[in-house]
């Protein structure tokens, strides 16, 4: 469903047809299947976000949050910045927008024990983007994969939110770490993050004008 | 829809300069009783000139003659009433379009108190009939203007409109009067008739497609069109493009500011990209969506490679004053925010660049981000950043002095929130880069030491949690983003572009830094320039 929209909507976004008020149902129904069909595009949705800042009346606080929370599935990409600056601060400070926001700013922070807990708390509002937090998992797995070499198998368990053993090994062979027992082997880091020196070279040629010059 | 297809085909023969009232009329004429001869020449010649389509004489006459009998005749007064300007070349109704862009043009730059009401609506219709003469023409309007006037052309249309919005923003307070005239007029300089403009110029012309063969390799000509092959058409489609790009930058509207300049690369010479200011510009905004999007490395080589262009070329601009003032501002804006993007993402840029940077102000704002002061990022930033519009009138009761700064206040925010986000990144990096290993506890307690308020009382297992959190955080925030190669500039890999890198095996931190080995080629090359010319004034002393 969704890729079959993907084509109607892209015709949607092209040139002075992106401000069209008109195309706004459509949009919003293709917000709602992306959040059903876990499918994603950005594009169409900041056009959402766009004709809201220049139809102020039409603006839906529920579409908005689902286009946040569908923005969040993409980090580490920077989608959920580009949300926020087509909004206005009334609109981030309603309920429950305000609380994405902040959901934002701890995963920013890799703050992840924190939004574990708290989004154990709020189980209605992720409810009805599908996959949301696997999604979320999959960022840890990022953030993971480009810091450590290896880690211990508790604190990758902690990170992806206190998830149980088999689930742990399925998201350890989704990416192709090793289990080591207690360790996980993330990856040689020290293939690729090395010190590097930059020296100036200067050859003959370089100086040759210059020193004909003062002659 | 019809809101805004509309956009720029209104009924507007309400508004003229004619006044109406023909005592008044004659007060306007016995105004310029005293035109000098030399200005009523240069017009007659110029009319001329835009008749035959003599460029290469435009050239001068735009960009010499008339700034020239600015400054001498009407430094502080506006140019000739239209009316005046009318008997005196004779019936020729775009030249008399093009004269009006220049003669309100003129108001806005340098007439004091800046436009009435009046004379923004007069030169939005004018902008209305130039564009609608141009966009609705059966085949190509036989017009050729020189490129820099197109492109300041357009500059001024987006400009104008943004100048209305905070004019708008404004006006309740100051003019209840004005308000209601402006209130039944609501398609005056609306942002979707702007839109409209600068797409339909940029449809017209098949720019877009243009770009894409010229990028390929191939000859833009063979998609060019009829209107295409026009360089009238050509070159406002092109601008347009940029005039998009300032556009969707001042709404917030990064992804589209990027996307928009598709199959253009910003830092290469082609034969579209020939006009400094316009350069100057589009790496202006590109490099600033860049900031925002948190592609540094991007932001970072887009900034630092207009600004070795501008101080390469410096003596270019000497001359023309207006202009000059205008690239002396974003240039200086363009350093603060390449300061700010090197404060939080260290990294190698080019030695002459970074001199500049070492001096004047630019050293202690740098050196007061670093520490932290975050008053001092923010007052970078609201210097720095583009005048950000709210596109919607306020409802009546709002408080409109809020209202103009909203937008502002609104991306200063987020901003200031991924600031906020990586505050301790600066000081775990200076205690790294002492380092090529360093186990986490040792770097836990030197944080806990370095933290003033926990008394000397701490708990190093919740010092090494919070730590990771933050080494995370770090790895998290310093891999973005970066464009390599392809037509879109919002491609891109991730990759670590800062200076400092690390990894952690298990409870060891592993440290990369970049070091530069000092270079002697630059210093020893300038020595001996200054050598020669001391010894050249030695040999010219006579005694």
């Amino acid at each position: 469903m969704a890729e079959a929209m993907k084509q109607t909507v892209a015709a949607m976004l092209k040139g002075i047809e992106r401000y069209n008020p008109e195309n706004l149902p459509t949009l919003e129904r293709y917000v709602e299947i992306q959040s059903r069909e876990n499918a994603y595009d950005l594009e169409a949705n900041l056009a959402v976000l766009k004709l809201y800042q220049f139809n102020p009346h039409s603006f839906s606080k529920d579409i908005t949050s689902q286009i946040l929370l569908k923005a969040l599935t993409n980090l580490p990409h920077t989608d959920f910045i580009l949300c926020k600056c087509l909004l206005n601060e009334n609109q981030l400070s309603e309920e429950p927008i305000n609380q994405i926001i902040y959901l934002a700013h701890i995963l920013e922070q890799c703050e992840f024990q924190l939004f574990w807990t708290r989004i154990h708390t709020l189980p209605e509002l992720t409810q009805r983007i599908t996959g949301f937090l696997d999604s979320i998992r999959k960022f840890v797995c990022h953030v993971v994969g480009i810091t450590y070499q290896t880690i211990e198998r508790s604190n990758l368990a902690q990170l992806l939110g206190d998830v149980d053993d088999s689930t742990l090994n399925v998201w350890v062979k989704k990416y192709g770490w090793k289990d080591q027992g207690n360790l996980i082997f993330i990856s040689n880091q020290d293939e690729n993050i090395k010190t590097k020196n930059i020296n100036e070279k200067i050859d003959f040629e370089n100086v040759g004008a210059i020193m004909a010059a003062c002659h | 829809m019809d809101n805004y297809e509309q956009g720029y085909n209104n009924d507007y023969d309400d508004y003229g300069a004619h006044t109406g009232d023909p005592n008044l009329d004659n007060e306007y004429n016995r105004q310029y009783y005293d035109v000098p001869e030399l200005v009523n020449n240069f017009l007659i010649y110029f009319r001329n000139c835009v008749k035959e389509g003599l460029v290469f004489e435009l050239q001068t006459l735009y960009e010499q003659s008339w700034p020239k009998l600015t400054e001498d005749y009407f430094e502080k007064k506006p140019w000739p009433e239209e009316t005046y300007v009318a008997t005196l070349v004779g019936s020729d109704p775009v030249f008399m379009i093009l004269y009006k862009e220049l003669y309100f043009r003129h108001i806005y730059a340098r007439i004091q108190g800046g436009p009435s009401l009046e004379q923004r609506i007069n030169s939005f219709y004018n902008y209305c009939d130039l564009f609608n003469y141009i966009l609705s023409a059966e085949e190509p309007v036989p017009l050729e203007l020189p490129d820099l006037w197109l492109w300041e052309l357009i500059d001024e249309f987006v400009y104008q409109y943004q100048s209305f919005a905070q004019y708008k923003a404004r006006l309740p307070k100051k003019s209840p009067q004005d308000w209601e005239t402006l209130n039944a007029n609501n398609k005056l300089w609306n942002v979707l008739c702007v839109l409209n403009v600068l797409h339909s110029l940029v449809d017209k012309s098949n720019i877009k497609e243009q770009l894409e063969v010229y990028a390929s390799g191939g000859d833009p000509d063979s998609v060019s069109g009829e209107f295409g092959s026009h360089s009238l058409y050509k070159m406002l489609g092109y601008f347009s493009l940029v005039g998009l790009l300032r556009l969707h930058s001042l709404l917030g509207d990064y992804y589209q500011a990027i996307k928009v300049l598709e199959n253009i690369e910003v830092h290469k010479k082609s034969q579209y990209a020939h006009i400094p200011a316009c350069q100057i510009s589009t790496s202006y905004y590109v490099g600033f969506a860049y900031m925002m999007m948190r592609r540094y490395s991007d932001a970072i080589r887009t900034f630092s490679s207009i600004l070795l262009f501008i101080q390469r070329t410096k003596q270019l601009f000497a001359s023309k004053s207006y202009q000059h003032d205008q690239i002396n501002k974003q240039t200086d804006q363009m350093y603060h925010l390449l300061a700010i993007c090197l404060v939080l993402h260290p990294q190698c840029i080019d030695e002459s660049i970074q001199q500049t940077l070492r001096e004047k102000s630019y050293h202690e704002k740098m050196y007061k981000m670093q520490y932290g002061d975050l008053q001092e990022f923010e007052n970078c930033f609201t210097l720095a950043c583009p005048k950000f519009l709210s596109p919607c009138p306020p409802s009546g009761e709002y408080p409109p002095d809020e209202y103009s700064k909203e937008a502002i206040k609104h991306q200063t925010a987020v901003f200031m929130d991924e600031v906020q986000q990586q505050k301790m990144l600066p000081t775990i990096r200076s205690y790294l880069k002492l380092y090529t290993t360093l186990p986490l506890s040792k770097l836990a307690s030197f944080m806990a030491q370095n933290n003033r308020s926990n008394d000397g009382k701490w708990d190093l297992k919740k010092e090494m949690q919070s730590l990771t959190i933050h080494l995370l955080c770090f790895k998290h925030k310093m891999k973005n983003v970066v464009w390599l190669k392809g037509a879109s500039g919002l491609e891109g890999k991730f990759q670590s572009g800062s200076e400092l890198d690390f990894y952690i095996d298990n409870e060891m931190i592993h440290i990369a830094d970049t070091k530069v080995a000092h270079r002697y080629g630059d210093f020893f090359i300038r020595k001996i320039l200054k050598f020669e010319e001391l010894n050249r004034k030695l040999h010219h002393i006579k005694i």
